[in-house]
């Protein structure tokens, strides 16, 4: 890693080359843990001196080893990420943690561990709903986990680590809204792009020094002259992970894409673990209820019967009401990975909720492959032109 | 296909190109304007405004702005067909429904993915059959029974037609049947978008007779169609141009246009071979 690179162009590097730090720390005696989705709690691997590292994929690399252990019509993003390990290039984890965000992390987590060589492998069970007595089983899931990841990892997981990975990985979230309070003015401060080398970047470094990297990119945002052009059209992405820059490139092309609420973007970011006598408990509550990924099932009042359908958006959806108006966004991309059911099944739904905003939006389908890209830039281009 | 449309003052037409597109864009395109230009006597910088659209609108060097062929579309029906609301390109390689207010894009949808719902689908059945692609139309009003094609796949309901051959059924059922599978495709992608009338089919799918018909049957409605389908997406293109050259004459009294070479583009020019 070359000392001179700092701030976006430390990020920009890393982004290129996701796995250095993660081999140099290999190499230096510690162990990295693999994980496939946000879900996963990272502050108790955190706790335990582990490394966590999310496994990504990649947009260009053509999938030729996932065939023979999942099926084609199947989530894209799950067969580039398997693909990826078949080809070796996740050799230097120690162990995946994988859970129940949705079916195909659930069915993948078995081909994992048929596929690879990791000495540690861990799947917890993460319910549907978001209720009471979810709650309750997910803590059960997490002292499981706790119990196995204490096993592996020789140490006990005390309280007070387990409070301090949460202050450092909540001071990342913190940082992270820092950051995207940047796109705010017009034109943005940095773009959608820089953001997703950003975050990219922070999946694959140890939780101090990411926020050590946000820190510097921060203040060099701050005072930066070279920000983005300003362009008429501020969009909102909405979708399951956007981790490409070739992606936001094609939206950035003709637009500030001001927010991103993905895996690439925002969306682990934007709440906070709460203080909780039991630490555990209160990263159950957050995993469970404050990610607003498509997966769960949400109701507006509990066993609720009886169809209301508004107030059902505005309980699924209503976290995106504010952040439109604060981001002064004019235009909503809903962007969908070909085979991904939970986000599918809530596009009409969200769409209805932008109408009811007033807010222009489309709905974008493609297969995250580079043959995705060019059909992509024809409908952003068109949605952008009846926007403008 | 690339298409190209000259028109004047008035937008009426007075130059149009049509022909296949083949590897070498950039070419192409100098090529297709320098014949366009010959047919009036025109040289190139006698244009004001030149707009490209389509797949290959970013290898046309001397276009002056690129605009997506679905607002070119929408641009290019409306100024025939002035009520228009609805419109379903059906294409060689893709179906596009646009929902259209004023002569402006409202929104679309668009099938770029999958033959089974484009020209594509007539002409590799064509070729399964024997039949020239012009004909497939005139065949397919012929018809006397109906023929469900099962398979949503192209490759796949060409081996069908092959089984229905040698089942016996007629050409001209089988056809037909075939029209209507792709017309149950367009249908689909077209309500997803909910339609309005009124509606026009355009697109080297219009020229179909029987494309016409089957649409007309599998979507419940009257359908307009322009007397040249193969070049709304250019007229528009060209109307656009205009009115993009107008709205800098009036807020600044000029257009500056990108410059107008139309020299061979030397990277793939023959004497680099």
């Amino acid at each position: 890693m070359s000392d001179k690179k700092r701030g976006l162009s430390k990020a920009r590097e890393i982004y290129l080359n996701r796995s250095q730090r993660a081999r140099e720390l290999k190499a230096a005696g510690k162990r990295i843990m693999g994980y496939p989705c946000a879900y996963v709690p990272l502050e108790m691997i955190t706790a335990l001196d582990l490394v966590p590292y999310r496994t990504c994929g990649d947009m260009k690399e053509p999938v030729t080893e996932a065939d023979r252990a999942l099926p084609s019509s199947f989530c894209p993003i799950m067969r580039t990420c398997l693909d990826c390990a078949l080809k070796g290039k996740n050799d230097f984890l120690d162990g995946m943690v994988t859970i129940h965000s949705c079916d195909p992390q659930e069915k993948t987590a078995r081909v994992w561990e048929s596929y690879t060589d990791y000495p540690y492998f861990h799947f917890i069970d993460m319910p549907v709903t978001v209720r009471p007595e979810a709650l309750e089983y997910f803590e059960g899931q997490l002292n499981d986990f706790k119990k196995t990841l204490e096993a592996f990892s020789g140490k006990k997981l005390s309280t007070g680590t387990l409070e301090a990975a949460i202050e450092s990985h909540n001071r990342q979230r913190t940082l992270v809204r820092e950051l995207y309070e940047l796109t705010k003015p017009s034109p943005p401060l940095v773009s959608g792009t820089e953001i997703v080398q950003v975050v990219k970047a922070l999946m694959s470094l140890p939780v101090a020094e990411g926020n050590e990297l946000l820190a510097d990119i921060m203040s060099e945002v701050q005072s930066r002259t070279d920000g983005p052009e300003r362009k008429a059209a501020r969009l909102l992405t909405w979708g399951s992970t956007l981790d490409n820059t070739d992606i936001m490139q094609v939206f950035e092309a003709k637009a500030n894409v001001v927010m991103d609420e993905s895996c690439g973007g925002i969306r682990a970011y934007r709440a906070e673990v709460r203080r909780s006598p039991d630490p555990i408990e209160g990263l159950a509550d957050y995993y469970l209820n404050e990610i607003t990924c498509a997966r769960s099932f949400r109701q507006a009042i509990l066993g609720e019967t009886r169809k209301r359908y508004a107030r059902d958006l505005q309980s699924r959806f209503g976290y995106l009401k504010g952040i439109i108006k604060e981001w002064n966004i004019n235009g909503a991309i809903m962007l969908l990975v070909r085979y991904c059911d939970p986000f599918a099944f809530e596009m009409p739904s969200l769409k209805d909720y932008f109408d009811g905003l007033g807010i222009p939006n489309t709905y974008i389908e493609y297969d995250y492959t580079a043959g995705a890209l060019a059909p992509l830039r024809t409908r952003v281009e068109a949605f952008l032109e009846t926007i403008s | 296909m690339t298409k190209v449309a000259l028109i004047d003052k008035s937008s009426n037409l007075i130059s149009t190109v049509k022909g296949p597109t083949g590897p070498e864009h950039r070419q192409l395109a100098n090529e297709v304007m320098r014949q366009a230009l010959e047919k009036v006597s025109l040289q190139i910088d006698d244009i004001s405004c030149i707009v490209a659209t389509g797949y290959g609108r970013v290898n046309v060097p001397f276009a002056d702005r690129q605009i997506t062929e679905l607002s070119c579309h929408a641009r290019g029906v409306s100024s025939i067909f002035p009520n228009v609301r609805t419109a379903i390109d059906i294409g060689g390689q893709d179906a596009k429904c646009m929902k259209i207010d004023n002569g402006r894009l409202i929104s679309f949808v668009m099938n770029d993915k999958c033959a089974a719902g484009t020209g594509r689908f007539l002409e590799v059945t064509a070729a399964t059959l024997g039949v020239k692609l012009e004909d497939m139309g005139d065949i397919s009003l012929k018809a006397t029974k109906r023929i469900q094609i099962s398979n949503l796949c192209t490759i796949f309901a060409q081996q069908e037609v092959v089984a229905l051959l040698s089942r016996g059924e007629r050409l001209e059922d089988i056809v037909a049947g075939l029209h209507n599978a792709l017309a149950s495709r367009i249908a689909a992608l077209a309500q997803r978008l909910g339609i309005e009338p009124d509606l026009v089919l355009t697109g080297g799918g219009a020229k179909n007779t029987g494309m016409v018909r089957a649409v007309k049957e599998s979507l419940g409605r009257e359908l307009l169609v322009p007397e040249e389908p193969l070049l709304t997406g250019a007229l528009g293109a060209a109307i656009l141009a205009g009115e993009t050259y107008m709205k800098a004459v009036a807020a600044s009294g000029a257009f500056s246009a990108k410059p107008r070479r139309l020299e061979k583009a030397t990277f793939f020019g023959r004497e680099h071979r």
